[in-house]
């Protein structure tokens, strides 16, 4: 009896040891590179820049699975402007699902020049996800003032993703202080968005899943349709965004923050 | 010694029990991992480093086979498993081939996805290494209980 139960159980032992070892021998899992960052198409730009209201309206949430989470804080502010705080990273897939809703949303309330396009690392979850980044992106509005911050890019050196922008003294002591406990799940994730020092975001709003083989092109042609499901994914967490940047804003503009598809976020938000 | 024999219409012994147990495991395990595979969970619990990363694995182009998505096939396999390890079932000594053939076919999924989580995919998921260990669990146990069984038998027949 022992024979018919030792031998196979010491086979399949055996196996499972030899690939163990083999992988342990052969190093463990390390970052791979994605594709260098590079300007962003101009159609792709003007897709994502100007999604029609319309669309907009029609999503509503859409598939947005969290919301920003409202904390108590002092107002986050720079020259008198309410201020909005990006920090994420270019191999970072879910920064790359979110920096879709964010450029989405910023549109609205001013004009965004130089961004880039890139893809998140090949070798995480969700690889190869094509996305924009903010790494040498600028933004300009009479609302409110924006900083984002791609903290390490998509290129491995050395064994890890090469550092990119650095958090000012500042941001690094926001970063430090609200993307923690009891602020956030979890320390340090990211993307983390701080709107106004009202709302943050802590992670993707959607799951990345939705854009996985997509094309930047094909993204951005998507969220001008109101039933695909990344206008559904992106667009709605875009609604969830103005919403609460609607809220440092004082509502303004007016065209934005009572359109249908905000006034539904913002009734989502508060819910 | 002899071991005692369901097929005498009696209470299974502790292997059929724990057999039970790995598959029940396997089985509660594999719906958890087939409900965030379709809700397209970002938070799956499980801790994440460099070598550790569930979501990593269970969105894998290696997390489908032959087009179904390989949490759907280990929920297909321990519910039938289950089935196949009820004590009811542990009577019937003809299914005592399909369980030993379930349990090496299990085995042999689990170092194929093993293989895929090590060199493919490069990261561990620890809900599919815990299914993992509720396939080797139920392997040994069916494996044991069915070789008590038949030693059982050959006793009752030499002292027949």
């Amino acid at each position: 009896m022992l024979l018919g139960v030792g031998l196979p159980l010491v086979l399949v032992v055996a196996v499972v040891a030899a690939l163990v070892i083999v992988k342990v021998a052969a190093g463990a899992g390390s970052p791979k590179s994605g594709p260098t960052a590079s300007a962003a198409a101009g159609s792709v730009v003007a897709q994502v820049t100007s999604v029609p209201a319309s669309v907009l309206n029609e999503v509503g949430v859409g598939v947005a699975t969290t919301k920003p989470t409202k904390i108590t804080a002092p107002a986050l502010t720079a020259d008198g402007e309410p201020r909005v705080v990006y920090v994420g990273a270019e191999y970072c897939p879910y920064c790359a699902a979110e920096r879709w809703a964010m450029a989405v949303a910023l549109s609205r309330f001013g004009t965004f020049t130089g961004l880039g396009e890139t893809a998140s690392s090949p070798s995480d979850v969700y690889p190869n996800t094509a996305t924009l980044t903010f790494h040498g992106a600028s933004y300009a509005s009479t609302y409110l003032s924006f900083t984002a911050r791609e903290i390490q890019s998509n290129q491995v050196v050395n064994g890890a993703y090469a550092p990119l922008d650095t958090l000012s003294a500042v941001d690094q002591a926001l970063f430090t202080k609200y993307n923690a406990p009891p602020y956030t799940d979890s320390a340090g994730s990211i993307p983390f968005i701080d709107i106004g020092g009202r709302y943050l975001i802590s992670g993707s709003s959607y799951s990345p899943q939705v854009l996985q083989g997509k094309t930047q092109t094909q993204i951005a042609a998507a969220l001008a349709d109101p039933n695909s499901a990344i206008a559904k994914a992106v667009d709605g967490t875009a609604n969830l965004i103005t919403a609460a940047i609607c809220q440092i804003t004082n509502g303004q503009p007016g065209a934005v923050c009572q359109s249908p598809g905000v006034v539904t976020a913002t009734a989502a938000l508060t819910a | 010694m002899p071991v005692q024999d369901p097929a005498d219409g009696q209470r299974p012994d502790r292997a059929g029990i724990t057999s039970l147990c790995f598959a029940s495991l396997g089985l509660a395990i594999s719906i958890y991992l087939t409900v965030e595979h379709y809700i397209g969970s970002t938070a799956l619990a499980c801790p994440e480093n460099a070598a550790i990363n569930c979501a990593k694995v269970t969105t894998s182009s290696w997390s489908r086979l032959g087009g179904i998505p390989v949490a759907v096939l280990g929920l297909a396999y321990f519910a039938v498993m289950t089935l196949l390890v009820l004590p009811s079932a542990w009577r019937r000594h003809l299914l005592d081939p399909v369980r030993v053939a379930g349990a090496a076919a299990g085995m042999a999924m689990v170092i194929y996805l093993l293989w895929a989580e090590l060199f493919r995919v490069g990261a561990i998921c620890l809900w599919c290494t815990a299914v993992h260990v509720c396939t080797l669990g139920l392997f040994v146990t069916i494996l044991w209980h069915t070789a008590a069984r038949s030693t059982a038998t050959g006793h009752s027949r030499v002292k027949g």
